[in-house]
Order: structure tokens, then C-alpha cells, then sequence
């Protein structure tokens, strides 16, 4: 492969969210503002703004692996999913080279009536793998999920576990060089679990970058060599995870 | 390690950078089109999942309303059988394709919410997904065209490449459409009642039932001639008749979708980057 080096690059990150309520998803609602002269500006679409992220900088290059650290509704998800290229920035810049895996939704393109198999087919799809790729592959995914005859039953008979092993065992079948997590990795039994960090461990040393949001400070230990620490939309700078104890003190 | 794969986003940046990027979400739609494929596949497949005639179970009911509307409307409007049973056999079913691709692209947006919030996915992909499937369930529903057209002998004057690009004019309207209602739906929960009601109104007021030669002033008249609907069906239903259909017929239809497919990609090309924040 040719190309620039792999590498993340967010400059400036703010994320604003509009907060459609009930209220102003009501056609009838906003037309009554129009109708009956209502206050124009922001009550016109009914939409109050929440700042999820402001001013957002992480610099990241092949072999970084950076956790993120912080409360609920700190905005670590928020940004896992602006890295995906879901969500657009309101203002700064994301810039990423190189393929990028998400694995932020167990749920993610699951039909729960649909086969083992089929599932991991749409999964695949979703992920970008072509239907030959797939093919190639399913007999392999299939035995990283050991879920054996279960692979041709409907997903719905399924326990989450189980379900975690499927989306777990797609999502890092395909080549990426970049890895976004949220915490459900931790999900799935003993077994599972070793073999899921065998796996991902050969995926970081193939992979460029992980980014890991979790509230599991072990976990950020086991898999990060990078530490950023995320209050109220606000991120810390980006530091070695030898500080992570300074970190959370300052917290 | 290198890579040829890049993403970048910005923030505002203008309209011309606005529309830019919605231009590079439909190239990049419109090259992993075998995605929005598998996706309409699998939605047909998981439709009718367990049930033995699938989508066909539509193409019977579909069918049983043309025998039963073909024997009775022909008596009730004392028109010949022959010409009566496949005017409104192909009605019911190009009429079908329009309500589907119309009122199922109230769902494009919302029902792809999980995946437009997690992945970089092109959102045209979920609008060809909408448009793909009705034509998957068009396939099916093409059987009773052909044995009607067969059984009555209209086989011999069929104008299939007329009719096949009215087809395409008819599908290049009702995509766009689809897409405009796919975002309203998105922002607005109301849209797809709306819609739905729109959708009931027009097919009385189209010719699919009642044949337009029976309108006083035939084809010329205001309501016909108004009526986009109208030119949609008769660029399909008439060619393959064996008749002529409207010297305007298919003029109209390319000028509405060069306009409404400007007007629908402007509004995507604006609302782009809100569409997930709807959801």
C-alpha cells in the first residue's frame, strides 16, 4: 500500500447538538411559531444545543493506543463517533488516514430473526467487506465465535454473550488500521475474553491505532499506552498512561 | 504502516463545500452500490422470512384485486374486457411502485438511524436501499403484467423500450421524491402521515381505476395534464398497450426530475450534516 502513514489527526473538535424534543419534531408546532409570529431565532426550530465536545485536540500516529477516561455524558462516545465519520464536526477538523473500524454497537445492522450466518454476512457488508471476501472468511469467523451449530440458528435464540461474540468476531475480521471501541468488549464469558484479547492484541500490532473508551481503569491499563481524560465535553491533553494515577487525582 | 484510505471533516465551510461533500456521499453511494443491494436483498428476504410464497403473497393479492376489479368495473363502465382488465392490471401494479418508493422513503433515514450514527456510511446508500427493494418487489409483481399482456394479446403491440424508459422516468421521479420525504419524515414525525394521506388522494385522482378517456376533453384535461402521476403511469401503461402515449408525456417527466432532483439534492446538500442529529 502506498499512502501517507497512518494517522489521526483533530484539531479544534466542537460538536453541538441540536435537541430535537417531542415538541419540535411536530410539523403542526412549527408552523403554529410561524403562523402566530412566534419568536424567530432559536425557539423558531425548537431546538436547544448541547455542547458535547468544544475544542477537542488529539494527535495520534501508527502504534498509539489511546483510552478515554470519563463520566457519563463526558462526550467519549460523542467523539468515538465523530472519529467514525458519523457525525460532522460544527467546527475544527478530523482528519484520518486509514481504514477505520467501529465497533461501537453490539446492535449494529443485527437482524435478531436472522441466522448466525447471515448475520455475519450483513455485519461484513456493513463493515466493507465485499460478498467474496466474506465467503472467504465466514468458515474462519464462524470458529472464532465457537458458537458451532448456534451459527445457523435465528440471532434472537441467542444470549448477549453470545451476541458479542458474533458482532466481536466480524467487526475485527475486517483489516483496519484504525480501531474504535467502546467498552463492550468486556462483555462475554472467561473464554471468550482470552481469546478476544488474543485477538486484539494481533489486531494492535497489525492495526496502526485504538482509540477505547471504558470506565474500566484496568482495561486502559491492559490495552493503552495513551491516556485522555474527558469532563464535560472538555479532553485533557493526551498523555502516557504512566500518568494515568496523576490523571485521575486531578479529577 | 501506510494507507490510501483518508477521511476528513470539517466544519461549515460555505454552500460550495456543503454541496461538495454531499456530491462525494453519492459517488461514494454509487460506488459500493452492492451494499445498498444486499441491504434491499436482505430487507425482502427478512420481510417474508418463514412465509412459503414470499413476496408473492403481494403479487397474488395484487392480482386477485385486478380479476376482481377487471370483471366488475368492465361491467359497471361497460367497457370491453380485454381493453378494461390489463388498463388497470398495469395500473395497480406501477401505481404500487410509486406508494412504495414514496411512502417507504419516509423510513430511509429513520430506519437506518443505528448505522448512520455509527459508521461513515453514504446516506444515499439507504435511499437506493428504499428504491432497490421496490424494484425487487416490481419483479415480482411483473408476472401478472406479462399474463395479461400475453392473455389478451397485447404482446404483439407492446412498445417494451417506450415503455422501459418511462419506466426509468417514473423511477428517477418517485427516487427523488423519495429522498425529499425521506429527510422531511427525519425532522418531522408528522411527514409520514402526511405523506400516506397525500398518496391515498392521488391514487383516486389518477387514472389507474377509471380510464381517461371518459374525462370530458379526454387526455387535455386540466386535472390529467396537472397531475404528475398521471404522466408517470401513462408513460408505462400506454407503450405497452401498443398506444401512443402524450407527445408531452415524456418530456414533462425528464423536466420534473432534472427540477426535483435539483430541489431534493439541494435540501440534502444543506441538511447533510443534521440528518443524524434528527434521528
Amino acid at each position: 500500500m502506498k499512502g501517507p502513514q497512518v494517522s489521526i489527526m483533530v484539531s479544534d473538535l466542537t460538536m453541538r447538538f441540536p435537541v430535537y424534543g417531542v415538541d419540535a419534531k411536530s410539523l403542526k408546532k412549527s408552523l403554529a411559531t410561524v403562523t402566530v409570529g412566534g419568536r424567530l431565532g432559536s425557539s423558531l426550530t425548537g431546538a436547544t444545543e448541547v455542547t458535547a465536545l468544544s475544542g477537542v485536540n488529539i494527535k495520534l500516529k501508527a502504534g498509539d493506543r489511546l483510552g478515554l477516561i470519563g463520566h457519563n455524558g463526558s462526550g467519549k462516545t460523542t467523539l468515538l463517533r465523530a472519529l467514525s465519520g458519523a457525525y460532522e464536526p460544527d467546527e475544527g477538523q478530523i482528519e484520518i488516514h486509514g481504514k477505520i473500524a467501529s465497533l461501537l454497537d453490539l446492535n449494529l445492522g443485527i437482524d435478531a430473526s436472522a441466522t448466525g450466518y447471515d448475520n455475519i454476512r450483513l455485519r461484513g457488508r456493513i463493515a466493507g467487506l465485499t460478498a467474496r471476501e466474506i465467503e472467504d472468511k465466514l468458515e474462519e469467523i464462524g470458529d472464532f465465535t465457537g458458537l458451532g451449530p448456534f451459527l445457523a440458528m435465528p440471532l434472537k435464540t441467542y444470549s448477549a454473550g453470545m451476541q458479542a461474540r458474533l458482532a466481536f468476531a466480524v467487526a475485527t475480521a475486517v483489516e483496519a488500521d484504525v480501531l474504535l471501541m467502546d467498552e463492550w468488549i468486556a462483555v462475554g464469558d472467561a473464554q471468550f475474553q482470552k481469546i478476544a484479547h488474543a485477538r486484539l492484541l494481533s489486531l494492535m500490532e497489525r492495526a496502526g491505532i485504538l482509540v477505547l473508551a471504558s470506565h474500566d481503569i484496568d482495561l486502559i491499563r491492559l490495552y493503552c499506552n495513551k491516556v485522555m481524560v474527558m469532563k464535560g465535553g472538555v479532553a485533557s491533553a493526551v498523555t502516557s498512561v504512566k500518568n494515568l494515577d496523576d490523571l485521575l487525582a486531578d479529577a | 504502516m501506510q494507507t490510501s484510505e483518508h477521511m476528513l471533516r470539517t466544519g461549515r465551510r460555505g454552500a460550495v463545500h456543503e454541496f461538495g461533500m454531499a456530491f462525494a456521499d453519492l459517488k461514494a453511494s454509487t460506488k459500493r452500490i452492492d451494499l445498498a443491494w444486499s441491504l434491499a436483498w436482505h430487507d425482502i428476504v427478512s420481510r417474508y422470512r418463514g412465509s412459503i410464497l414470499g413476496p408473492f403473497w403481494i403479487t397474488l393479492s395484487m392480482g386477485l384485486m385486478v380479476l376482481g376489479m377487471g370483471f366488475l368495473y368492465a361491467e359497471i363502465f361497460k367497457v370491453p374486457i380485454q381493453e378494461y382488465m390489463p388498463f388497470v392490471a398495469l395500473g395497480i401494479v406501477f401505481w404500487g411502485v410509486i406508494v412504495g418508493v414514496i411512502t417507504e422513503g419516509c423510513d430511509t433515514f429513520v430506519h437506518a438511524s443505528g448505522m448512520l450514527s455509527q459508521t461513515s456510511l453514504p446516506m444515499f446508500t439507504f435511499v437506493w436501499r428504499t428504491v432497490l427493494r421496490n424494484l425487487i418487489t416490481l419483479a415480482h409483481h411483473l408476472v401478472i403484467v406479462v399474463v395479461v399482456l400475453i392473455w389478451f394479446g397485447y404482446w404483439k403491440v407492446s412498445n417494451i423500450p417506450m415503455a422501459l424508459l418511462g419506466l426509468a422516468l417514473l423511477m428517477l421521479n418517485v427516487s427523488w421524491v423519495s429522498m425529499a420525504v425521506g429527510i422531511a419524515s427525519a425532522r418531522f414525525r408528522d411527514v409520514p402521515q402526511i405523506v400516506g394521506s397525500i398518496m391515498q388522494f392521488a391514487m383516486f385522482m389518477t387514472p389507474i381505476f377509471w380510464q381517461p378517456g371518459r374525462m370530458s376533453g379526454g387526455r387535455g384535461h386540466a386535472l390529467l395534464v396537472l397531475n404528475p402521476f398521471f404522466h408517470m403511469i401513462d408513460g408505462i401503461r400506454t407503450p405497452l398497450m401498443g398506444g401512443q402515449s402524450g407527445s408531452g408525456t415524456y418530456p414533462v417527466l425528464a423536466l420534473l426530475a432534472l427540477l426535483g432532483w435539483l430541489g431534493a439534492f439541494s435540501a440534502f446538500a444543506l441538511t447533510r450534516r443534521r440528518i443524524v442529529h434528527y434521528l
